[in-house]
């Protein structure tokens, strides 16, 4: 039986991807000179699961590079090495050349083998430095061994696997999720584990000890140390593991998370993990001779995530409730994790199946999935709607049940659509995760001391605008960094510390969330960019701007006040950009500055494009819905408030200014209830940059959540008009854009 | 200088680990030391930091007092980490003399080294002080 593996690639590339990512987040918290421990294991899962996958799968320039990584990274998790900045500088470029390297066997595009060869040179140089430092006798030799079996890799599988279902079996979990042990986590189970680590267990950073004292975590563990292998003391050799264990564990644990207790012993140890009671499941059954076997049952799930082009790793029910704190970077590690390195003989035999992290407890499903039960989902809200108002018409005590159990309907569904909702939200911080990198980069780059903090990382929001706010957010950054925050010596003149503060801050408000860049550099100079407006012509001389109108010139296409344009930023791109992605995500963005003290931008967005507030307003027999976020307020307007202008219509006075009037049965054709305008209401809405309009309708209905349903895809794009929407009487209901509609108005205007 | 003689036997075990000649190779030093120090008077103190990168030092000073005829005193009560590799060392010390009918006795206590040797299954062979 052969295995096509290329049917595995995507999701290998994409977990690896993610797994760099967390890689690199993690170096980035790694503290020189006292490193975390547990940041460090992270970052070494993240290698070893590479270098597994990326053998597995013949990658072997991947794998090899990967593997000096992996020395590396554990000499520093044994202590032997010290996380230097020269070492951290060194493990973010390997991190650069892992991605490239991926990226390019991704795109079956050459390596840049020159590259990759002088940092794999660079890593085993200050390996090889670090030895000339006494300790660790043996973790030198046993590298070197190991590195030319590490890229050894589909044929060295082939020959070594004792048939090739093993062989087939040992791709599988490339892809599997961690689903299948754990199930067997509730009940209580006795395990019985051999554990006999082999002697040079210590010098590779391993303890025993402290394994035994996770697993006394997991359950009641009575412990039977084996001290016959134990030499004479004076034929002991200190720093070899000679003791062997026999170790019997209760309590509601899954084979898995056993496992993963020993899963830095791997290779290192030979593991025998025995379920003694009550039922001896196919998981355990299959237990004896090798462990290649052994590894067999958690891998005969069928590849669940079959290779899909974009997957969102959603938590299940039994994670979802806690705030995935922990679970961002560790699950994406772990998620990533397969793929055991079934490589060279000595890593069959010994082994652990992969790290199926029991804490993740999640899937990966692909996002078309969920959007077509998005989908059914909308739509079930629009029949639950529409039977409401039927039973309104109804009378009779069965109505009366009726109408009962048509509102608990109406609550579940509600429940339902934001659970799904929910499923395709993901926590911002897999976009604050590339920031850190980029700041210290910059930071370097231009000779700036900067300290990035970021908050709420965890706050959710739907993968989709998630996607989008991406780039507004390091245009952003970039901003602060070149041009917000000063340079060290500027600062100390100006009495602030040398180091500056950039701020991330995310955070729920309402049902939009609300992103904010702030940083403590100089703020913006109104003044020069006044000028720079007058001199561009942009603002009359004589004019007199509020502060907003003055923060907003620097949303202008083009402006820039930097004299010169630097690789960073200044070129006056930038910031257009960032207000045309936010305005089409829905949200708002918002800049606030004092002179010295800093500036801060503030984003607002909407948690999710698939719903929408609206405000539901009728003109004539026609129902429209105005998103709640554009409305600033509706207003009956007094005759004496409106006036006409030449070349511009109609227009009401709004607190000091003239807005103009649309009347929206003319913009859309229909016969309205009334063409008086003090008889109908006006709602005002505002578009990009605070132009604002009046709408004007025959009368307001109500505030009610709506599900988008995209015009394009079903019809075609109108100007004005970003979707429809089903109401609850089977009517559709167009949904008004209003930047668009104002668009339309001046071009139309303009004509 | 006692750093030196530390990074001497830590080399010595480097370079011939592969085939474990430095156990053999080494002990004749060892044992001219220990021989010297079998007079020695007092409790043996075993250091804070207790690990694989001390456990050769610890081997070579216990391996002085491991045929001493008197009961040979060990004082944990300072022992704040602690290992499997130096466990071990110290299980097989107290094995040895046991087996020769000497004494081992304890001085102090240390969680560290207590909730080791529970963990290690080698609390009936230490036999620590409640």
């Amino acid at each position: 039986m052969t295995i096509d593996l290329a049917q595995f690639h995507d999701a290998f590339f994409e977990e690896s991807f993610e797994a760099i990512d967390s890689m690199e987040a993690a170096l980035l918290k790694l503290d020189v000179g006292a490193p975390d421990k547990e940041l460090i294991n992270t970052i070494f899962r993240v290698a070893h699961s590479i270098k597994g996958g990326s053998a597995t799968f013949g990658f072997s320039e991947i794998a090899s590079f990967t593997h000096s990584l992996e020395t590396m990274l554990d000499e520093l998790r044994s202590g032997t090495m010290q996380v230097s900045p020269a070492i951290s500088d060194l493990l973010l470029k390997s991190v650069d050349v892992m991605r490239a390297m991926l990226r390019a066997v991704q795109l079956k595009q050459p390596i840049d083998a020159q590259k990759v060869s002088d940092l794999q040179f660079d890593l085993e140089l200050m390996i090889a430095q670090k030895k000339t430092v006494p300790q660790k006798p043996d973790s030198a030799p046993p590298a070197a061994a190991a590195a030319p079996a590490a890229p050894a890799a589909p044929a060295a599988v082939a020959s070594n696997a004792p048939a090739t279902g093993t062989q087939a079996r040992a791709a599988v979990p490339a892809v599997q999720p961690a689903g299948g042990n754990a199930e067997s986590a509730a009940e209580l189970v006795h395990w019985r584990i051999a554990f006999r680590p082999y002697p040079e267990l210590f010098a590779r950073g391993n303890d025993p000890l402290r394994m035994l004292r996770e697993l006394a975590r997991l359950g009641e563990l009575q412990v039977q140390a084996d001290l016959e292998p134990l030499p004479a003391f004076a034929a002991l050799e200190p720093q070899s593991c000679y003791l062997a264990w026999s170790l019997e564990l209760h309590g509601a644990v899954s084979e898995s998370a056993i496992r993963q207790v020993f899963e830095w012993a791997e290779g290192d140890c030979d593991l025998q993990v025995d379920r003694l009671q009550p039922v001896l499941s196919a998981t355990t059954a299959s237990q004896p001779s090798s462990n290649a076997d052994a590894q067999a049952p958690t891998m005969t799930a069928p590849p669940a995530a079959a290779p899909s082009a974009s997957v969102i790793t959603l938590p299940t029910a039994a994670t979802a409730s806690t705030p995935n704190v922990s679970g961002a970077v560790p699950a994406a590690a772990a998620s990533a994790a397969p793929a055991p390195s079934a490589v060279s003989k000595d890593e069959v035999r010994t082994e652990l199946p992969m790290p199926t992290a029991p804490d993740s407890g999640s899937i990966r499903v692909s996002v078309e999935k969920i959007d077509e039960l998005m989908n059914t989902v909308g739509e079930l809200v629009i029949t639950q709607a529409m039977l409401s108002q039927l039973s309104t018409g109804l009378e009779g005590t069965v109505a009366e049940k009726l109408r009962g159990g048509l509102a608990q309907l109406e609550r579940n569904m509600r429940e339902l659509q934001e659970s799904v909702m929910r499923v395709r939200m993901l926590p911002i911080n897999t976009v604050f995760s590339r920031f850190p990198r980029m700041v210290r980069d910059l930071a370097q780059r231009l000779g700036k001391q900067i300290e990035l903090k970021m908050t709420g990382e965890q706050t959710e929001l739907d993968k989709t605008v998630l996607e989008k706010i991406g780039d507004p957010l390091v245009h952003l950054i970039r901003n602060s960094i070149d041009h917000g925050i000063e340079s060290p010596a500027a600062r100390a003149a100006a009495g602030k510390p040398p180091a500056g503060t950039v701020h991330l801050d995310a955070c729920h408000r309402g049902g939009n969330i609300a992103v904010e860049v702030s940083d403590d550099g100089g703020g913006l100079d109104k003044d020069r960019i006044l000028a720079k407006a007058r001199d561009r012509g942009l603002v009359g001389p004589e004019d007199v701007l509020s502060d907003e109108q003055v923060y907003d010139l620097i949303f202008m296409p083009g402006f820039s006040t930097v004299d010169k344009t630097t690789d960073v930023s200044g070129r006056g791109v930038g910031m257009d950009v960032v207000r045309r992605n936010v305005k089409e995500l829905g949200g708002k963005i918002e800049l606030r500055s004092q002179r010295g003290k800093g500036s801060k931008c503030i984003i607002t967005l909407p948690l999710t494009l698939a719903i929408v507030d609206g405000q539901s307003v009728a003109v004539g027999s026609e129902t429209y819905i105005v998103p709640l976020v554009s409305i600033v307020e509706s207003m009956q307007l007094r005759s004496s408030s409106i006036s006409r202008l030449s070349g511009q219509g109609e227009v009401f006075s709004f607190r000091g200014y003239y807005l103009p009037i649309v009347r929206l049965y003319e913009v859309f054709g229909v016969e309205p209830r009334t063409r008086a305008l003090d008889e109908g209401l006006v709602v005002v809405a505002e578009g990009e940059g605070h132009q604002r309009i009046g709408l004007f309708v025959d009368d307001l209905l109500g505030q009610q959540q709506v599900v988008i349903k995209s015009l394009e895809t079903n019809y075609g794009h109108i100007e004005g008009v970003s979707g429809a929407t089903i109401l609850g009487d089977g009517s559709v209901a167009l949904i008004l854009d209003v930047p668009g509609l104002i668009r339309a108005l001046s071009t139309r205007a303009a004509a | 200088m006692k750093k030196r003689k530390k990074t001497a036997i830590a080399g010595t075990a480097r370079s011939g680990h592969a085939a474990r000649r430095p156990a053999n190779g080494r002990p004749p030093a060892a044992t001219a030391r220990s021989r010297a120090a079998t007079g020695r008077e007092g409790p043996f103190t075993l250091g804070g930091e207790c690990t694989v990168s001390e456990a050769a030092e610890l081997k070579s000073r216990l391996g002085r007092l491991i045929r001493v005829r008197r009961p040979v005193t060990l004082d944990i009560g300072g022992v704040e980490r602690i290992d499997t590799a130096a466990m071990q060392i110290i299980a097989a010390f107290v094995r040895d003399r046991a087996t020769q009918g000497l004494v081992v006795q304890w001085q102090g206590s240390s969680g560290a080294l207590s909730s080791a040797a529970r963990l290690l299954g080698l609390a009936p062979l230490l036999k620590l002080p409640a």
